[in-house]
């Protein structure tokens, strides 16, 4: 009876209700949205280490993020693939370039050199093209998300990067880095992009065979090349995402909203309950009256939170799931991890919890002697 | 023999006075001045009665009904109920002792609006959490037949006129079968009718000898109804029929 009192108390009082799933859905949506970008953020900022299908990655010394290597000798390749645990090693070129379009028009890009034939670390999505097409010594390809800022380059059309010809030969879907623009092209044309001279390389990257322990041909290698920095990929990817969220402001400007948003939320359940309760109040007076204990009155509204709660919960993840699928192939990165969505709707459920203790404590404390006044 | 003294016990209780009043005084303070609305006052009420607490606005006479449901703390005096003293009960303890033992009729029917008239009813027997016994529900319908409120079993209270709503808050009051009725002019909101309705009521409630009906009012034409009159004035009472005399205020 106190499950059915307390539900239908808030159907009775539908607007102060409504106001309440409000805050659950404001708490719902607006957190996710900025974590769903923010996780689409941390999938743009080690998306080539990701995608890779390298086991380990050397970069040069001190260097915590996979953006910011240097110049590494080619010859290294051959001393890795000295070691038996090692199924296959390549080098790789990460350089900045400025793309040129049709209207004379610059905008900076990320170039990424994979050497031929292997192609390994290549994109893995296609609209338009395949892989093959990098094999030709001026392949490039360019990213459907990012046609209309190098001003809708025509397929097989040849273009200026850095001064430096190619040829868009394919158009990969939806690959982006953190940086924006990426052209994926074979690896000397992309040193002749970014300068670096022959025998050099920014990267080297490894697959580890089956049988071999990574961690394991990680030190070896640190302790073949002592001057460089080797991390597995996941490794990379993290230390490249707390990279940019510590150097970036990210972190602190999408934590700031993450909070800003939770508290929206919790002030809202926490007024809108409140009012409940106090438009209400004579209706808990009766309920001690006729015997209902404090506890009694702290179930009747704590089961009305939690419905506010599940009700809140679900019509704010049907948006969240509406602004995620609406941005699927949109500008804005969205990633929605699968461990997040029970995390946040138990924590907003936790949230519209403690948004209601103001409520109970009101409920708790109307006397039930007013109901002679 | 265990089961001879269970049953003693219950006997004991059965006949003793559902509510017995031993000096209760009550103090308030209104920011400036305590001031004493119940001076020190002794009262039984019997089963099979209905008393009438009479009294001019400002005697004390919804004060002592409040401090009898135990909806308000006495500042000094026992309060006895089956003979056995409640004075000091834990809030839950008191909270237990209202649903069994107390019904209640106010001045103006407090029905939750939210719920229908049969869950307005059976929350007395059900608002701890337990659930609502069969026979429980069985007797909701028989006093709302007995009432005249049969086909309005599911409807909301604000389809009923005050009359009706009245009416199930007396179903409500008796659906736990408490020894002690306490009813707060239960007719002033009420046209002469249906007050005459709610009257006879509780009249016929108060014949059982099992129960007893206090029934606080200022208003003279209820009084023919009474079995015995107590009147209340200053906090004091002042004339009570079943001793014939009148009371002196003891403080």
């Amino acid at each position: 009876m106190r499950r059915k009192t307390g539900f239908r108390i808030l159907t009775h009082d539908r607007s102060t209700t409504a106001g309440s799933v409000l805050g659950v859905v404001a708490i719902v949506f607006l957190v996710g949205q900025q974590l769903a970008i923010m996780f689409g953020l941390f999938t743009y900022m080690s998306v080539l280490v990701d995608h890779s299908g390298a086991d380990i990655w050397v970069l040069t010394k001190d260097v915590d993020e996979v953006n910011s290597s240097g110049s590494l000798p080619v010859r290294y390749v051959d001393r890795i693939a000295g070691l038996r645990e090692v199924e296959w090693v390549e080098p790789l070129i990460l350089g900045g370039g400025s793309f040129r379009s049709r209207e004379g028009k610059y905008q900076p890009v990320q170039m990424v050199g994979l050497p031929r034939p292997r192609l390994e670390n290549g994109p893995w999505r296609f609209d338009e093209g395949s892989l093959q097409v990098l094999l030709d010594s001026e392949g490039a390809t360019v990213d459907s998300l990012d046609l209309k800022v190098l001003g809708y380059p025509g397929l097989l059309e040849f273009y200026e990067v850095s001064g430096r010809r190619i040829r868009i030969s394919a158009i990969t879907r939806n690959i982006r880095g953190f940086g924006g623009t990426i052209i994926f092209t074979n690896i000397e044309k992309a040193r002749e992009v970014s300068g670096l001279p022959p025998g050099r390389c920014s990267h080297i990257i490894l697959k580890v065979r089956p049988e071999a322990e990574v961690s394991a041909v990680a030190s070896a290698i640190r302790t073949l090349l002592p001057r460089t920095a080797v991390l597995t990929s996941p490794q990379l990817a993290a230390s490249t995402r707390l990279f940019y969220i510590l150097n970036t402001g990210i972190g602190s400007s999408f934590g700031f909203s993450v909070i800003i948003g939770a508290l929206v939320g919790v002030v809202i359940i926490t007024l809108t309950m409140y009012t409940s309760v106090l438009n209400h109040r004579r209706d808990y007076a009766v309920l001690q009256a006729i015997g209902a204990r404090k506890r009694d009155i702290l179930v009747v509204v704590f089961w009305q939170a939690l419905i506010v709660g599940l009700i809140g919960v679900f019509v704010g993840f049907l948006f969240l799931a509406g602004f995620i699928a609406g941005t699927r192939n949109g500008q804005l990165p969205t990633n929605m991890p699968l461990w997040f969505p029970p995390l946040h709707a138990a924590i907003t459920l936790v949230l519209c919890l403690l948004g209601s203790t103001q409520a109970m404590r009101k409920a708790v404390k109307v006397e039930p002697a007013s109901v002679f006044r | 023999m265990i089961s001879e003294i269970v049953e003693q016990r219950i006997k004991a209780a059965e006949s003793a006075p559902p509510i017995q009043l031993e000096g209760i005084a009550r103090d308030f303070f209104d920011g400036k001045v305590l001031r004493r609305v119940l001076k020190k006052l002794d009262l039984e009420i019997f089963a099979g009665e209905l008393t009438i607490i009479a009294g001019p606005s400002g005697s004390g006479k919804t004060t002592l009904l409040t401090i009898m449901g135990f909806l308000l703390q006495p500042s000094e005096g026992r309060i006895f109920i089956q003979g056995r003293e409640v004075t000091r009960f834990s809030s839950n303890r008191l909270a237990t002792l209202r649903m069994q033992k107390i019904g209640f009729v106010f001045q103006q029917s407090v029905l939750v609006p939210a719920l229908t008239v049969i869950d307005n009813i059976l929350l007395p027997s059900a608002i701890q959490g337990r659930s609502v016994p069969r026979a429980v529900k069985a007797r909701a319908r028989e006093l709302l037949e007995m009432l005249g409120l049969r086909d309005y079993v599911d409807a909301m209270p604000q389809q009923l006129s005050l009359g009706q709503q009245q009416r199930v808050s007396i179903v409500r009051a008796l659906i736990n079968d408490p020894p002690l009725l306490l009813c707060d002019e239960p007719t002033s909101a009420l046209d002469a009718e249906s007050s005459a309705i709610v009257l006879d009521t509780l009249k016929r409630l108060s014949l059982e000898p099992t129960r007893a009906v206090v029934l606080v009012t200022h208003d003279p034409r209820v009084f023919p109804f009474a079995d015995r009159l107590v009147k209340i004035e200053d906090g004091a009472v002042i004339y009570d029929s079943r001793q014939g005399r009148q009371g002196v205020p003891t403080s």
